[in-house]
């Protein structure tokens, strides 16, 4: 059957030219504006504050721990969100019923999910950088010295994008009002079980956005210190991330009807080109290697001018011994200073005695699986090197330590290691040099210690063997070295000769003890003194 | 002419939807009718090309839409109205006209007195602020004719438009479709024969997937013979070409 009716609509004068540019900006607005990922922000941040920024605080003021911090929990608190979020809006046609509607536009399909999408990622994007700035605001008015990270905060950046693509693509092709939680569900398990697969520095699977370095070492405080923040295995995140989001984003233009042959091309290439950098970064962070520094080194992406030290001016105390730190360390050197005080002035000038304690970088060493092996940098110090090294306790510890635990360990163990040092004091000293050694350490004010112990230089090396992943926060009994020695130390028991010898000694005034010192140091160090010729 | 098809099918699996639809329009209201299930909406749904047909030829606005280019063309021209248009509750009545203004591709320095005036024809000036999820049912359907008209359409496409208006919203209306189809094609589908006898110049009637009548409304209500079910002439003119398309 045929029907024809009257004439043929006139021809109306329309717009050629039709600059994209603006009306997509007003297309951005308005899907800014009905994003739900706005609404989600709120819970962001306060996933944010509590489980990152509260976190990071509470350690020391050390941009390399805040910074890794930052990126370890902002991840988890942003990219879950986001997907979530991301797979509302991606399902949100469907959900509505609004394809037909939207389908017979002239705008191509893409065009208008990449508009949705790209509203929810600035959300995303504009409450990370919100956050970033605070925490990393906040540690630049706390930290003594060096600056803000950048890499760690940018790998939490290039999450929001991919992971807001992940969830766009699975609203997108999964429509339902189920997807957009179980895509936060599942965003949250992928990225928090990534890291159970990883096997020492080697492994892709530190391709992982929440790795900042190798796994079971966690934030180091002597990490990026001493030396400048590798960025290799940052550098392979971002690619991976970036590769994903241009892989997931070109697959939303795949389907018949978002837009034209040359538009599909295109984003058939893009999505190749996107899977194709993200399986290069994967095989990167596969050839990446703990360096001496405590990072991960990805040779086809190193850069050896990070293998150069940092150059700083140390701080320095003004006792008896100076004690200098690195300036990052600032603000432990009071701490320090003082616990060390009055030991050092009772040692300053006698044979064997350092001029000057300088603080002292540490080895890392990737031993079998996920074991590091921590050892200080100049192990042996000779007694007749006028410089002492010094490894502080947040070096090798897992956890920060409050002063009066830094103070007691650094006393405990490096006081214990310049003792020895002095008095000769360690396996095969004789029972004069074992009480004298006490005698000093008690009258240092370690309560009840009458315990000497072997220099940390005959130690042998932290091992560190994990079973299993430990993440940040969990590892706060790993051992230094002079924890390990303690073990292993001679000891002057209570109720012997030694021990009266040395509460003898230690009862007499500083000044008596030191002037003994000075005159029978070295007869005490070649044996030759008694318990009896004690003071 | 604005639609030119021919022996246009669409089937979905073993029903046959459309079936050999022939028809060429050009400016002016375009009524189709026929009752539940005779492919009225499959026929509007490809001719506002959002569905392919599976045989058949169908040209719009001089393109075929068979190809993206020409397609993309026709819908830069085209307002459609489905039978059942979603809404995202949380916009206003001028965010959501802008939006499909936006997604038409209207120039940007012509987008505000475009969606303003669309929202005014369809008389909601006074709830331009609102949103949609505090309207009536009536009120959405006239913010999805809003939408449908914004960019001046050459070829309009309105499923059951009138379902939900109030007698006087459907008056005012009918005074719209007269406009609109003075400059464009207009293709209403509806169960209200009224609105056709009363807005449209020209009408068709499908039955089954094929094209029982068409011709003007006068010529419809002519075929009714007194004795059919209706209570007007071309009521009783509709059930008298059923009866015969089905006998």
């Amino acid at each position: 059957m045929t029907a024809v009716t009257r004439t043929t609509a006139a021809s109306r004068p329309r717009p050629t030219v039709r600059p994209p540019g603006l009306t997509l900006l007003r297309l951005l607005r308005l899907e800014l504006r009905h994003n739900a990922m706005a609404w989600l922000l709120p819970v962001a941040i306060g996933l944010f504050w509590l489980t990152t920024y509260r976190k990071d605080m509470a350690m020391p003021p050390l941009w390399n721990l805040r910074a890794t911090g930052l990126q370890l929990g902002a991840v988890l608190d942003f990219a879950v969100p986001v997907t979530g979020a991301a797979a509302w809006m991606g399902s949100r046609e469907a959900r509505r019923r609004v394809t037909d509607l939207v389908t017979v536009t002239a705008r191509p399909r893409w065009a208008r999910l990449l508009a949705s999408w790209a509203a929810t990622t600035i959300w995303a994007m504009v409450g990370y950088l919100g956050c970033t700035a605070v925490l990393y605001g906040v540690t630049a008015h706390q930290a003594s010295w060096g600056g803000p990270l950048w890499w760690p905060a940018a790998v939490g950046a290039a999450c929001l994008p991919a992971f807001s693509a992940l969830g766009f693509v699975l609203g997108t092709f999964l429509p339902g009002r189920f997807t957009a939680p179980l895509a936060a569900i599942a965003a949250f398990f992928v990225v928090a079980l990534s890291t159970e697969l990883i096997r020492g520095s080697q492994s892709y699977w530190n391709i992982s956005p929440i790795v900042t370095g190798p796994w079971d070492l966690g934030p180091q405080a002597g990490v990026a210190t001493f030396y400048p923040y590798l960025p290799d295995l940052s550098i392979a995140q971002v690619m991976f991330l970036a590769g994903l989001t241009v892989a997931l984003l070109g697959a939303l233009a795949l389907p018949a009807g978002s837009g034209g042959r040359a538009l599909r091309t295109a984003a058939a290439g893009l999505t190749g080109a996107g899977l194709l950098a993200a399986g290069t970064a994967v095989w990167l962070a596969g050839t990446g290697t703990m360096d001496a520094h405590g990072m991960i080194g990805i040779p086809a992406l190193h850069d050896a001018a990070s293998d150069q030290p940092l150059r700083f001016t140390p701080v320095c105390s003004h006792t008896a011994i100076p004690v200098c730190l690195n300036p990052a360390f600032a603000g432990y050197l009071s701490v320090m200073a003082n616990a060390l005080a009055p030991l050092l002035s009772q040692l300053a000038g006698l044979p064997g005695a350092p001029t000057r304690i300088v603080q002292d970088s540490v080895i890392y060493q990737q031993g079998a699986g996920n074991s590091v092996t921590i050892r200080p940098r100049n192990p042996a110090d000779g007694d007749s090197s006028p410089v002492s090294h010094l490894v502080l306790p947040d070096q090798t510890q897992g956890q920060a330590m409050t002063a009066s635990q830094l103070a007691s360990t650094v006393i405990t163990t490096y006081g214990l290691e310049l003792v020895a040092r002095v008095t000769g004091d360690g396996p095969g000293a004789s029972p004069a040099q074992n009480a004298v050694a006490a005698a000093l350490m008690r009258a240092v004010s370690v309560g009840g210690v009458l315990v000497t112990q072997a220099p940390s230089n005959q130690c042998p090396p932290v091992s560190e063997p994990q079973a299993g992943p430990v993440r940040q926060g969990e590892q706060g009994h790993r051992s230094g070295p002079g924890t390990v020695c303690a073990s292993q130390s001679q000891g002057v028991a209570r109720g012997t000769p030694a021990a009266a010898a040395a509460e003898r000694f230690a009862a007499r005034p500083a000044s008596v003890r030191h002037a003994w010192l000075v005159r029978h140091l070295a007869a005490l160090r070649a044996g030759q003194i008694t318990l009896a010729q004690l003071p | 002419m604005n639609v030119e098809i021919t022996g246009l099918t669409r089937r979905f699996g073993s029903v046959t939807a459309v079936a050999g639809v022939d028809l060429r329009t050009g400016q002016g209201v375009f009524g189709l009718l026929g009752p539940n299930g005779a492919g009225k909406t499959s026929l509007l749904r490809m001719m506002a090309t959002a569905m392919a047909p599976s045989a058949g030829s169908l040209r719009l606005l001089g393109h075929d839409p068979g190809s993206y280019g020409p397609r993309r063309e026709i819908r830069r021209r085209l307002g459609y109205l489905p039978q059942n248009p979603g809404y995202y509750p949380g916009f206003t009545v001028t965010e959501y006209v802008e939006y499909f203004a936006l997604l038409k591709e209207l120039p940007s320095a012509r987008i505000r007195v475009a969606v303003a005036t669309a929202i005014d024809r369809v008389e909601l000036g006074d709830r331009r602020k609102s949103r949609l999820r505090t309207l009536s049912g009536g009120m959405l359907r006239r913010v999805g004719i809003a939408q449908a008209i914004v960019n001046e359409p050459e070829l309009l496409l309105l499923d059951e438009p009138t379902a939900g208006l109030d007698p006087q919203q459907r008056v005012a209306f009918r005074a719209l479709l007269r406009d609109l189809g003075q400059r464009a094609t207009v293709v209403v589908s509806t169960h209200l024969v009224e609105d056709v006898a009363a807005a449209c110049a020209e009408v068709a009637l499908m039955d089954r997937g094929a094209m029982v009548f068409h011709g003007t409304p006068d010529a419809l209500a002519a075929r009714g013979d007194g004795q059919d079910p209706g209570d007007t002439p071309i009521e009783r003119g509709y059930s008298a070409v059923l009866a015969q398309a089905r006998s």
